[in-house]
């Protein structure tokens, strides 16, 4: 069987997620390249392709009318398309945007009318076209990323994790950010990336979206009663990751 | 089986010798909370811990585990016991310890887990120190603790060291032992028996009382919505649970696509979709949709279901839910006194 061809697309991000790729390493890269064959990938190779591709792997956010064009031609040649990072899940940090008017200026400051700046709401990618598969994080996790691509080699059904971030936590015996005192939002978040993240101290922003029944008056209780935020603090809290899938 | 008398001056060196020997885990310090570890020297040890975050079950039963590793041609089974001292358990997870091997060797025998455990000596410690969510003094007084090979109980000036097996009087030989007096048997036992009634929280009915009235309240739905309302169907009462046995099992492919794993990692039924089947045809079923009911069965399983096989409630009073639920609704004396006292 000829190998599957891979593509990789990139529209409103920072890249990073295809930097996160190439952190497989050259071995372990070179390894999966005698399974798929890697026709178009910006970060790592100059050549592109406008024929039929197996598996088109799409980072970043659906900003603008004019993208959507061009992720249609993606979804026309491609078998499977898998969304990879916050940016293409859940529309990620670039979603930040979409509760205000002022960024642009207050980011850009004079520039701020540049013509490239123009752009609308920041959605996922699957607000414009059809995502078979879709790989959560802020980068996305590569092991996960791996995962599909091999349940597509060998047809096995793809499975991501539907419990929060907590299980994968506690499994690592991490203490708990609520016992020193600090907040977080991992009852919340899907899990999937291993709880890295409470693990070296930190809070969870939920980078990877939240779960599918996310008990958000509970988590605002807590963030109050817990860690002491103001209820507006709490109610806030996070649009960092999930600005989209809050009011 | 007897009492043996261990100076404190020579403890040290009787806990570096084991480690000379064989693995010995521990629990050890990390930052405000205490985990069980390997133990590296005998001053990482601290039997002065209130409870460990994860319980010791890890040892046998570790959160993440290989049952297989598979190549192009062969598979190969992971079950590779290392010869382990298990020192410093409390009574209470003793409880725990003795009903996960019940619960691995009933109908089929694990031997992911069994390998392990027959190839660890269990040497359970008194209480020096209570954690603040703690009742096992309150919970399950009919469930003995049984199964472990030692009892270490520090007294001032050195410690007592029942031995109850043959793998415990193995332990003999690496220290500077000797047979333990009258007084201090005496001594030891009355240690042990004054931490009892020292918790703060408190269980105030019987087993068979709670399980009657928890079963009664089955259909209770406005019981169990209000008592699980700011469940986040996290798990955490389950994950750090001692008698918590649920397993979901893996498969996944290294990168060279040819060979993998089969991976086996805690499950939790407080999970949204612990409950959610494949049905014939491909249909998919939650029978436990609802948190509420999730959060009920958890319930069921800790004060009921178990009760008639393991002799008693699988809840050794450990306290461990009641810290790890960051919205604190899982703590069993709240939610069972809550229970007892509806309609009374
Ligand atoms: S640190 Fe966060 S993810 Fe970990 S158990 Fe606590 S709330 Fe859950
Ligand atoms: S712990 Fe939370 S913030 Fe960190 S990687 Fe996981 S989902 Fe993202
Ligand atoms: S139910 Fe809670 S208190 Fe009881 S054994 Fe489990 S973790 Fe400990
Ligand atoms: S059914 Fe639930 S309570 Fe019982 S052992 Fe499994 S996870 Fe624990
Ligand atoms: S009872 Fe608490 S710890 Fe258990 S699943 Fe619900 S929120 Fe999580």
């Amino acid at each position: 069987m000829a190998k599957p061809k891979i593509a990789f697309f990139d529209f409103a991000s920072c890249e990073g997620c295809q930097i996160e790729f190439t952190n497989f390493g050259d071995a372990a890269t070179l390894e999966l390249l005698n399974h798929v064959e890697i026709v178009e990938f910006r970060e790592a190779m100059t050549e592109t392709t406008t024929g039929r591709i197996d598996i088109a792997l799409i980072e970043g956010s659906f900003t603008r009318e004019a993208d959507r064009v061009r992720l249609q031609q993606i979804r026309h040649r491609a078998k499977y398309v898998i969304a990879y990072g916050a940016c293409a899940c859940t529309g990620g940090i670039n979603a930040l945007k979409n509760h205000q008017d002022d960024f642009a200026e207050y980011v850009y400051g004079g520039d701020a009318r540049m013509p490239h700046l123009r752009s609308g709401t920041a959605q996922p990618i699957s607000a414009a076209i059809k995502v078979d598969y879709e790989v959560k994080g802020c980068p996305m996790s590569k092991d996960e990323l791996l995962l599909v691509i091999s349940n597509l080699l060998h047809g096995t059904e793809h499975v991501i994790p539907t419990y929060p971030v907590c299980v994968e936590c506690k499994r690592r015996e991490t203490i708990c950010r609520y016992d020193e005192g600090d907040h977080c939002m991992g009852q919340v978040a899907r899990a999937g990336c291993g709880a890295p993240c409470p693990a070296d101290g930190i809070p969870c922003e939920a980078c990877r979206g939240f779960v599918d029944d996310a008990n958000l008056p509970a988590l605002e209780k807590v963030l109050m009663e817990r860690a002491g935020f103001s209820q507006k603090r709490a109610v806030g809290k996070s649009r960092m990751f999930t600005a989209n899938l809050r009011s | 089986m007897g009492y043996l008398y261990l100076e404190e001056k020579d403890f040290a060196a009787f806990v570096d010798a084991l480690i000379a020997a064989k693995r010995v885990v521990g629990p050890t310090a990390k930052r405000n909370k205490f985990v069980y570890e390997q133990l590296a020297s005998a001053d990482e040890l601290r039997l002065d811990f209130d409870v460990t975050i994860l319980p010791p079950k890890k040892v046998f039963f570790p959160p993440a585990q290989d049952i297989v590793r598979f190549g192009e041609q062969a598979i190969e089974g992971c079950i590779a016991p290392v010869d382990t001292v298990l020192l410093g358990v409390h009574f209470y997870d003793v409880k725990g310890i003795d009903m996960t091997d019940y619960l691995f060797r009933e109908r089929k025998e694990d031997w992911n887990y069994l390998a392990q455990r027959e190839a660890t000596t269990v040497v359970a410690s008194n209480i020096q120190a209570i954690s603040p969510r703690a009742f096992w003094d309150s919970v399950g007084a009919e469930v003995k603790p049984k199964g472990h090979d030692a009892f270490l109980t520090k007294l001032a000036g050195g410690c007592v060291l029942e031995t109850l097996t043959p793998k415990g009087e193995a332990l003999a030989a690496f220290g500077a032992f000797r047979d333990a007096t009258a007084d201090e048997i005496n001594a030891a036992q009355q240690t042990n028996d004054s931490v009892m009634g020292q918790c703060s929280e408190k269980l105030g009915y019987t087993s068979e009382a709670i399980a009657a009235k928890v079963r009664d309240s089955f259909d209770n739905e406005e019981l169990w919505d209000e008592l699980a309302m700011d469940c986040f169907s996290c798990g955490s009462c389950n994950t750090v649970c001692p008698t918590c046995y649920c397993f979901d099992v893996k498969d996944a492919w290294n990168l060279n696509q040819v060979s993998g794993s089969r991976t086996r990692y805690w499950d939790a039924c407080l999970t949204r979709e612990f409950a959610a089947v494949t049905m014939a045809g491909g249909d998919k079923e939650n029978f436990r949709e609802r948190h509420q009911s999730r959060f009920r069965h958890r319930f069921m399983r800790k004060t009921a279901y178990l009760n008639e096989k393991l002799g008693g409630p699988a809840c050794t009073g450990c306290g461990r839910c009641s810290q790890a639920c960051t919205v604190n609704i899982a703590d069993p004396v709240r939610v069972i006194t809550a229970i007892m006292e509806v309609g009374s």
